[in-house]
């Protein structure tokens, strides 16, 4: 890859047109959530670099993964590569896995080092994000933590992003959601009453954060699935304390501890289903320890009404796992779109074994482990239809679907509490959509479906040819 | 100083601006809610907060913890 972390990202970023500096001055509030919320928005979807906010002393990036463009620079492709082709070089690249990381001594991130009188403002430019969110959000973070049980397993050991709310200059509230791993390594300090040490790493190789926001498995470590990811190992270097393992190029690492046992106030926050998710009774962290390089920029992200920049970072990331787990039994599926709010829509493209098979599909993606509990609406549609491309899978529906037999509801399953229909929250009706063409033993009606003419490939180069030849008049 | 969301007067000054005395954050002790002195009234004033996100300071005990707190393990002898 052409970038070793976040600074050498950013260069490729301008290079490509895919970066904005704003030298003006802007306020915190409102200026950096419009602007956050704004870029998504753009054609191309460009990163934005803003050099001055009121008040602060370092810089914001904001919207770094937020568009298929950025998302095909951090996997090394070119910028203007189809989804369907990302998702097919990121199922090559995962196949490397683990590639292990290095440790290095001299790590940019301990360039600085504060051990007294912290401020975390006085490193970030924290900022509202959502007009009623409860304070100041760190959004996309990078958090490592270790098993208490078994702290020197390398693979035990997570990294992953969950949302913090800062609650006073060196005291930030975490949300360990039960199903996720840090939540395992937090039951088990709080069972013996130990408070759980933490490093929150901010501003990391963008492979980094999309490593932390995909749901591998427990046993497996997240740095090993990035070195496979990037062709070459991830860099790290150890904490001041805890014995963790953070990544040597991060901008900033906050160190501190979640003090067991307790809960205080968090939230509300708006959150990535487009609405606000109430306040809860958290974990709470203590900062001892910040670490960072010179001059660093703080990277965070806007989320809201879909899409926003999350939504380009969990949209492959949520679909790959499904895929490969689909694949396993199914091998006749050939792609998983599962990037509509985080896999709460599903499209699967499969060619049909015998008939009903769309359906015996659906239902395996309905019993996979993130599937089960998130996955409400699942399209499946016919092996040369794109599922990353919706006009086609519209053409499926409207002309693939007898709703008398090939649309099925399953009451009273499994739901995920964030998406704001689930009533009770946590519980919902499934809804499959067998969107293939009928196999035998099924029957339909007999169609042919139309081929493209004769000389299609030279008539697409001749017109493209043109076209440039006259764009560069 | 009252906080506009919850209403208690437990409000403590977080923090001023690390440059230029831009601005100050305040904290309510009651409730965690943070605002910046530079925010809009409907964020700072207690009568403009939007009802929806108001909070009642006696509820807050009751609400649900995210993850629960497990039982503490017995140690051996």
């Amino acid at each position: 890859m052409s970038y070793r972390d976040l600074r050498e990202f950013l260069e490729v970023l301008e290079k490509e047109n895919q970066l904005i500096r704003v030298k003006d001055e802007v306020m915190p509030e409102p200026d950096l959530s419009a602007i956050g919320r704004s870029a998504p928005d753009m054609e191309n979807g460009p990163a934005v670099i803003v050099e001055k906010v009121k008040g602060y002393k370092n810089s914001v990036a904001l919207n770094v993964h937020g568009s298929w463009q950025n998302h095909a620079l951090m996997l090394g492709l070119p910028k203007d590569t189809p989804v369907k082709d990302q998702f097919f070089e990121l199922d090559k690249k995962w196949s490397d896995y683990p590639i292990k990381p290095v440790w290095v001594e001299n790590a940019p991130v301990k360039e600085v080092k504060i051990t007294t009188d912290i401020n975390l403002f006085d490193v970030l430019p924290l900022f509202r994000v959502n007009k009623y969110d409860g304070g100041f959000y760190i959004s996309k973070a990078l958090i490592v933590s270790k098993d208490p049980e078994d702290p020197d397993n390398f693979e035990k050991q997570n990294a992953g992003t969950y949302r913090i709310q800062v609650k006073g200059k060196d005291l930030v509230g975490i949300q360990p959601l039960p199903f996720h791993d840090i939540a395992v390594h937090l039951r088990k300090a709080e069972e013996r009453n130990e408070p759980l040490p933490i490093a929150i790493c901010l501003g990391n190789d963008p492979v980094l954060n999309f490593m932390s926001s995909t749901p591998i498995e427990y046993v497996q470590s997240e740095y090993d699935f990035a070195g496979a990811l990037k062709g070459e190992p991830i860099e790290l270097t150890k904490s001041e304390q805890g014995n963790l393992d953070i990544p040597a190029r991060s901008e900033v690492i906050l160190e501190g501890y979640i003090m067991p046992r307790e809960r205080r106030i968090e939230g509300p926050f708006g959150e990535f289903p487009g609405s606000y998710s109430g306040a809860r009774l958290q974990p709470e962290v203590k900062i001892h320890t910040i670490t960072h390089r010179i001059n660093p920029i703080f990277e965070n992200l806007y989320l809201g009404m879909p899409w926003t920049e999350i939504d380009y970072l969990m949209a492959l990331n949520t679909s790959l796992p499904l895929f490969r787990q689909l694949k396993r039994d199914f091998p006749e599926v050939v792609a998983v779109n599962a990037m509509y709010t985080h896999g709460i829509g599903v499209i699967i493209s499969t060619k049909s074994r015998f008939g009903g098979y769309g359906k015996s599909v659906a239902m395996r993606l309905l019993s996979t482990p993130h599937g089960m509990p998130y996955s409400k609406i699942v399209i499946v549609v016919d092996e040369f239809v794109d599922p990353f491309n919706l006009e086609q899978v519209m053409w499926a529906l409207t002309t693939r679907v007898r709703p008398d037999k090939d649309v099925v509801l399953i009451p009273n399953a499994p739901g995920m509490p964030l998406d704001p229909s689930s009533e009770p929250a946590g519980m919902h009706t499934k809804l499959i959509i067998d969107a293939t063409t009928p196999v035998a033993p099924d029957k339909a009606r007999d169609t042919e479906l139309l081929d493209v003419p004769d000389k299609v490939d030279y008539w697409m180069n001749y017109l493209r040819n043109t076209m440039r030849k006259e764009g560069d008049k | 100083m009252i906080c506009p969301r919850c209403d208690s007067k437990n409000v403590d000054l977080l923090t001023k601006a690390p440059v230029d005395d831009a601005w100050e954050v305040y904290i309510c002790e009651t409730c965690c809610f943070s605002w910046r002195s530079t925010e809009s009234d409907d964020i700072k004033d207690p009568e403009k907060y939007d009802k929806r996100f108001k909070i009642d300071s006696s509820k807050i005990s009751s609400l649900d913890k995210i993850p629960p707190i497990p039982e503490l393990i017995k140690k051996k002898d």
